[in-house]
């Protein structure tokens, strides 16, 4: 369902990046990179209203391939997931519930006490979950 | 195509056909409110309207329900010029009545009757009929609704009075269009849905509907509500792809065969057409392709958009329109020519991105943040092009290549006849170019162009990378720009100009690194060692090479080959650098990208003394893979600020500075205490403060130059430690780093430099607060402490070292030099007073700086035999090992006792009384003796035999008696003095077995009685109190001597004794033996009295010589007169007078 998943902590860094192909990650890896700047700019334009905390960015760009979602939490961690352009069948209140579900996994991954927040997360539970979460049937 | 409203006409139709051309050239003169239903707002509206004789024809249609609304009479007319009662009785008004009825029957109420008057019938007012026909027909029909029937006066007839009629005329049919529209789109739009609904029924066809709910969508295009139109076209766009993707290709849309035809022709959109609506009559009469069908959609909505005005939608919307059009053609399987749909893509892309350009401010981002990722889409598709048709550099087109070119430039269309911009003029606001500004090549011709040779290709390749380079910076999407950079400079690669190209990748990498994106930026660095390698640039090269061995997200074996090719470029680098006029600091490399510092700590003791060695360990993680060998590795520190100008940093304005120095650990909160005071200057309130330090944006750019690629700055490496030619094993390293600390100060590390042949590795910062330390100096010194000293005894005294920052020698010693009369050795039990030595060396063993050491020494002094008790005067010099001169030091000391002499005696006999005084010491005598070395002269021991040693203390005395017999034959001439020695021993009760001796010298003057004295009262031995007695004075002469002339003075206490008379006399003693002298005294008291003194003096007469004028007198020594009756006591009785 998703090609690619990557929590990207506040100072723009990846903690977390994960390819359903590894043969495609290099180039889904440029493009969740290049997807930051349009997270940039939403977040910019939303800075005029902070009340309206929208934490899911929607639809940031998308490629003949690729349609790339973005959401960012309060704490400026910011989700990128990369979708099949493809597949049509796919609503945007899927893609709200994987960011849903994420957000969740991550929570859950850097509640860990012994997870120093920055580091990129190496959680295999965090892993296992977010597999399951790209490939549709979590 | 014409869309025009349709108004039909009927009844007099000629006079109608006279009036049209009038009405139909005033319609759209003025605008007329539209009042719309459903609150919608009211809007003003010029319309247009064209007319037709009435048909039944399109009624009929109407009332089936299979009527569209753009072919729809909007408008009947019934038109008559019946001014005659009678007439409009008997014809006329059964016509209308028909005509309504005829209309009534199809549903339509949208109706007006209209009376042309061309009979002035104001003229002839006087025989006025009392309802005119207008009344009449008003009455009849117009019972509801008489706004429908109208009179005017004929135009043709009446120039000047008809225009208000007129005016009113066109009003009216404006207003009854308007409202016929309301009713009529409420009805279509009804209609629609109804079809809408059975869109999957057997045999319904798309097409048909598409045609329907477009002319409702032209009725609002018409009606000037673009927005509305565009919501149709939306609606029609949407069910198409909904048709499409998902429910498939299968019986029950049989429609969809019409789309399925090959896509032989594949142009692109084209935004300037001249006939908008020629892809209408195809779709409607021939079908077209899915393509075509797409291409029209979007160009419909792209008109409107731009008829609204909203030119940045339609770049947003471009790019989901060729994404989803593409998904479409797969999905229902369409064949078409490899490259076709590239071409089309590049072609649509071009297009809207020339419109973009052209009407677009540049400051107006929101189109321009759409425009970007366009002409990258353009860029990859022509790159795709390119490829498929062998035009990327380096190859050369095959035939086969060159025969695809054919048919795709064939299939790319020609671009539609040039026109001049007849469909941007729509809008008013297009930006004026420039004139020398070239029109630009329509989008096919620029692609037929690029296709046809491979330098046109790569002429327009690089200029839409460049554009869209440029767009993505003008938009701030700075990756995005680096990810077209990246692309760019691979072609530049391929065009064999590395030197180009690498300003791309650098660029990328430091977008890459200031994120940390380590798998992406690894990935550039490869790129960019390949550039290098083609450009021989070997500096450069060698440093990609090592930091490329330093990825740790690349594999093993790429990483050791890149390790070696390190290690070979840098051997080769010595030869070619010196060669090279390389710029500056070219040879600095990130040394975080190579090494992790871990860890810095100083291993010396704190703190460090200055010109010692300053020891630092550091722990350094190599990320190389194998070994390598730093020829130095220097760290070097700076001199810290001191705490105080931070802290003044950190205090705000209101805020007194805090005694509380504030450390300059990055992770400390900046807590503030914040006094706020009152005008008065007294204190309002008084709060402590944590000013954090403003929370970044949530995506803030951290600035590209923030982190770069080159380390500018090489720090001040004047003060460094460093360790030489270290092998660093991958992994942690523990570096011993040295240096001699030369310069005193608190030190902090800045930077670390690694030395590999001509690189030099820097740090941009360390990573965590550098430790600091400290290098001193203290100036060595030596003290003596003590208190009161006593001389004669064994005293305490301490010297006191302190070493400072001086490194001592294993050796030192320090030389006390004592003064005359003064020893010295350091502290011991022994009682052997012969270890002190008034040189004393102390040796300083294992002394280390900073070390305080006290030596507890004991000094002795002798005694001096002198009577008076003054303060004896030493010094010590002390030599220490860090000064060169010696020093001085005063030391004094107080007597243990003192010894004095008195010499006593009884007529002619002599004694000797030595007084021992104690004084600070508490000692022990014994032993005392006298020694007289002149014959004829012997001391006679009285004193009794002590066999105690006699304890003596302060203020406690000492007394020893001894006789001195001189022997007659020696003359006093020839002993003026006799020297007498007096020798004692003492020990103190410490050590009351080490015995010390004092001697004192005493010199015996004048010890010969030269006069003897004799009082005596008469009567004898029994006075009475206030009788006058008669004392006798007796002056005898006991040896030879040459004092003749004598004064006596009696002396006495004048409560006691008067001394009737005179109490002094001068005497001659010359040639007489005695002298005797009587006076009369009186007792003044009772009891027993001393008998008065009598003083016996040398008198010399005065007078004699000038210098003398006067007498002058001088006493006695003790030892020559001897007043035989001194002491005697005279007892008093009371007088008998008184006893009476």
């Amino acid at each position: 369902m998703a090609f690619c998943v990557a929590v990207i902590g506040k100072d723009n860094a990846p903690m977390y990046l994960t390819t359903a192909d590894m043969e495609q990650e290099l180039d889904l890896q440029y493009h969740v990179h290049a997807a930051l700047d349009v997270v940039e700019e939403k977040c910019l334009i939303g800075k005029g209203a902070p009340e309206s905390k929208e934490l899911y960015l929607g639809l940031l760009y998308s490629t003949e391939n690729h349609k790339i979602y973005g959401f960012v939490t309060n704490s400026r961690v910011k989700f990128i997931v990369v979708i099949d352009s493809s597949n049509v069948a796919l609503r945007e209140n899927e893609v709200r519930a994987i960011f849903r579900n994420l957000h969740i996994l991550y929570t859950d991954a850097v509640c860990n006490p012994f997870y120093i927040p920055g580091e990129s997360l190496t959680s295999k539970k965090f892993d296992r979950a977010v597999q399951k979460l790209m490939s549709g049937n979590a | 195509m014409q869309i025009k409203p349709i108004i039909t006409y009927s009844g007099s139709c000629p006079l109608f056909r006279s009036l049209e051309s009038q009405i139909l050239n005033a319609i759209p003169l003025d605008t007329c409110e539209w009042r719309r239903t459903f609150q919608r707002p009211t809007k003003h509206v010029r319309l247009e309207a064209q007319t037709q004789q009435f048909n039944v024809a399109p009624l009929e249609k109407y009332k089936q329900g299979d009527w569209s609304i753009l072919e729809h009479p909007i408008l009947h007319i019934f038109v008559t010029e019946c001014n005659d009662i009678d007439t409009y009785k008997a014809t006329i008004r059964e016509e209308i009545d028909a005509w309504l009825k005829v209309l009534n029957s199809y549903g339509i109420s949208d109706w007006m009757i209209l009376l042309v008057e061309t009979l002035d019938m104001r003229k002839t007012k006087n025989f006025m009929p009392r309802t005119t026909v207008l009344d009449k027909i008003r009455l009849d029909f117009g019972s509801k609704n008489d706004d429908r029937c109208i009179s005017v006066l004929n135009p043709a007839k009446f120039e000047q009075k008809s225009t208000e009629s007129f005016r009113c005329l066109v009003q009216r049919i404006r207003f009854l269009m308007l409202t016929s529209y309301n009713r009529n789109i409420v009805k279509y739009e009804e209609m629609i849905r109804g079809k809408r609904e059975k869109r999957n029924h057997e045999g319904w066809d798309y097409r048909q509907y598409f045609f329907m709910q477009e002319d409702l969508a032209l009725i609002f295009e018409k009606l000037e509500l673009p927005t509305e139109a565009l919501i149709q076209y939306d609606e029609l766009d949407a069910m198409f792809s909904q048709f499409i993707t998902l429910t498939g290709f299968n019986e029950k849309q049989q429609w969809l065969g019409h789309f399925k035809r090959p896509l032989s022709a594949f142009h692109g959109i084209c935004l300037t057409r001249l006939d908008r609506f020629e892809m209408r009559e195809k779709i409607r009469e021939e079908g077209v392709s899915l393509l075509e069908f797409r291409n029209y959609l979007f160009e419909r909505q792209a008109y409107l958009l731009l008829t609204s005005n909203d030119i940045p939608e339609i770049a947003k919307r471009l790019l989901n329109f060729l994404f989803s059009t593409l998904r479409e053609v797969e999905f229902i399987k369409l064949e078409c020519q490899e490259g076709a749909l590239c071409c089309w893509e590049f072609v649509c892309a071009l297009e809207v991105l020339q419109l973009c350009e052209q009407a677009m401010e540049p400051n107006e981002v929101t189109c321009f943040q759409h425009c970007a990722p366009i002409w990258n889409l353009a860029k990859d598709k022509l790159y795709e092009l390119g490829k498929l048709c062998g035009l990327l550099p380096g190859c050369t087109p095959t035939s086969e290549q060159l025969h695809i070119v054919v048919q795709l430039s064939s299939g790319i269309g020609d671009a539609p006849p040039d026109q001049p911009q007849q469909f941007l003029q729509a809008t008013p606001h297009l930006r004026d170019r420039s004139p020398n500004r070239k029109p630009k090549k329509s989008a096919a011709q620029q692609l037929k162009e690029a296709l046809g040779s491979n330098q046109a290709f790569q002429k327009l390749y690089l200029e839409l990378a460049e554009l869209a380079i440029s767009t993505y910076k003008h938009v701030e999407r700075l990756r995005s720009a680096r990810l077209v950079g990246l692309d760019l400079g691979n072609f530049y690669c391929a065009l064999n100009e590395p030197h180009k190209a690498v300003g791309f990748f650098t660029d990328l990498l430091r977008e890459l690194k200031a994120e940390n994106w380590h798998m992406l930026s690894s990935q550039t660095l490869l790129e960019l060692a390949n550039c290098y390698r083609k450009m021989g640039d070997s500096l450069a090269y060698t440093k990609t090479c090592s930091s490329i061995s330093c990825c740790v997200e690349l594999e093993t074996l790429v990483r050791t080959f890149y390790f070696d090719e390190f290690l070979k470029s840098m051997k080769t680098l010595k030869t070619t650098l010196s060669a090279q006029p390389s710029s500056e600091n070219a040879n600095f490399c990130v040394l975080e990208d190579h090494f992790r510092i871990l860890d810095i700590e100083v291993l010396n003791q704190k703190p460090i003394i200055q010109d010692d060695q300053v020891l630092v360990q550091l722990k350094l993680e190599s990320l190389y893979p194998r070994s390598v060998v730093a020829e130095t590795i220097k760290l070097c520190y700076e001199l810290q600020a001191t705490p105080l100008e931070l802290a003044m940093e950190n205090v705000s304005l209101t805020a007194t500075p805090s005694a509380q120095k504030v450390k300059e650990s990055t992770s400390r909160l900046k807590v503030e205490l914040q006094l706020v005071y009152k005008q008065d200057n007294r204190l309002h309130s008084a709060s402590v403060a944590c000013d954090m330090p403003k929370s970044k944006q949530p995506v803030r750019r951290t600035s590209s130059t923030k982190r770069k690629l080159l380390p500018s700055v090489q720090g001040d490496f004047t003060n460094f430690v460093q360790a030489e030619n270290i092998a660093l094993q991958p992994g942690v390293n523990c570096i011993e780093l040295k240096a001699k600390a030369t310069r005193v100060g608190n030190w902090q590390f800045k930077q670390l430099c690694v030395s590999m042949s001509s690189l030099e590795f820097l740090s941009e910062q360390l990573p965590f607060a550098a430790p600091c330390f400290e290098i001193s100096t203290k100036p060595a010194s030596a003290t003596l402490e003590f208190k009161t000293l006593i001389a004669g005894i064994v005293q305490p005294i301490s010297l006191n070292v302190s070493g400072g920052s001086f490194i001592f020698p294993a050796d030192a010693k320090i030389t006390l030099r004592c003064s005359k009369n003064l020893r010295l050795r350091q502290a011991q039990d022994t009682h052997d007073d012969a270890s002190f030595e008034s040189l004393l060396q102390v040796p300083l063993l294992h002394f280390k700086s900073f070390e305080e050491r006290n030596i507890p020494l004991e000094v002795l002094t002798d005694m001096p035999g002198r009577k008076v008790s003054k303060h004896h005067e030493h010094h010590i010099a002390l030599s220490c090992p860090w000064a060169r001169s010696e020093l001085q030091i005063p030391i004094e000391f107080q007597p243990a006792m003192e010894a004095t002499c008195r010499l006593h005696t009884c007529g002619t006999q002599k004694f000797l009384q030595v007084i021992m005084k104690g004084l600070d010491a508490h000692l022990l005598l014994h032993h005392a003796k006298v020694k007289c070395d002149v014959p004829g002269v012997q001391l006679l021991d009285l004193n009794p035999m002590p066999q105690q040693p006699i304890e003596i203390y302060k203020s406690l005395t000492v007394t020893y008696l001894y006789e001195i017999q001189v022997e007659p034959l020696k003359t006093e001439h020839e002993l003026p003095i006799v020297k007498v020695h007096f020798v004692i021993k003492y020990a103190t009760l410490t050590q009351p077995e080490v015995w010390r001796s004092y001697g004192c010298a005493f010199d015996l003057v004048d010890y010969r009685t030269l006069f003897k004295l004799q009082a005596q009262l008469e009567p004898n031995e029994l006075c009475r109190l206030r009788t006058v007695c008669n004392m006798n004075l007796k002056i005898s002469k006991v040896h030879e001597n040459p004092y003749t002339d004598l004064m006596y003075e009696v002396l006495n206490d004048q409560n006691l004794w008067a001394v009737c008379g005179r109490s002094a006399g001068v005497v001659s003693m010359k040639d007489v033996d005695s002298h005797s002298i009587s006076l009369d005294v009186m007792p003044l008291s009772t009891g027993f009295l001393p008998m008065p003194s009598i003083r016996l003096s040398k008198y010399t007469a005065g007078g004699k010589t000038k210098a003398d004028a006067h007498s002058k007198v001088h006493p006695f020594p003790p030892g020559q007169v001897y007043n035989s009756t001194k002491s005697m006591q005279i007892h008093v009785i009371a007088s008998v007078a008184e006893n009476q």
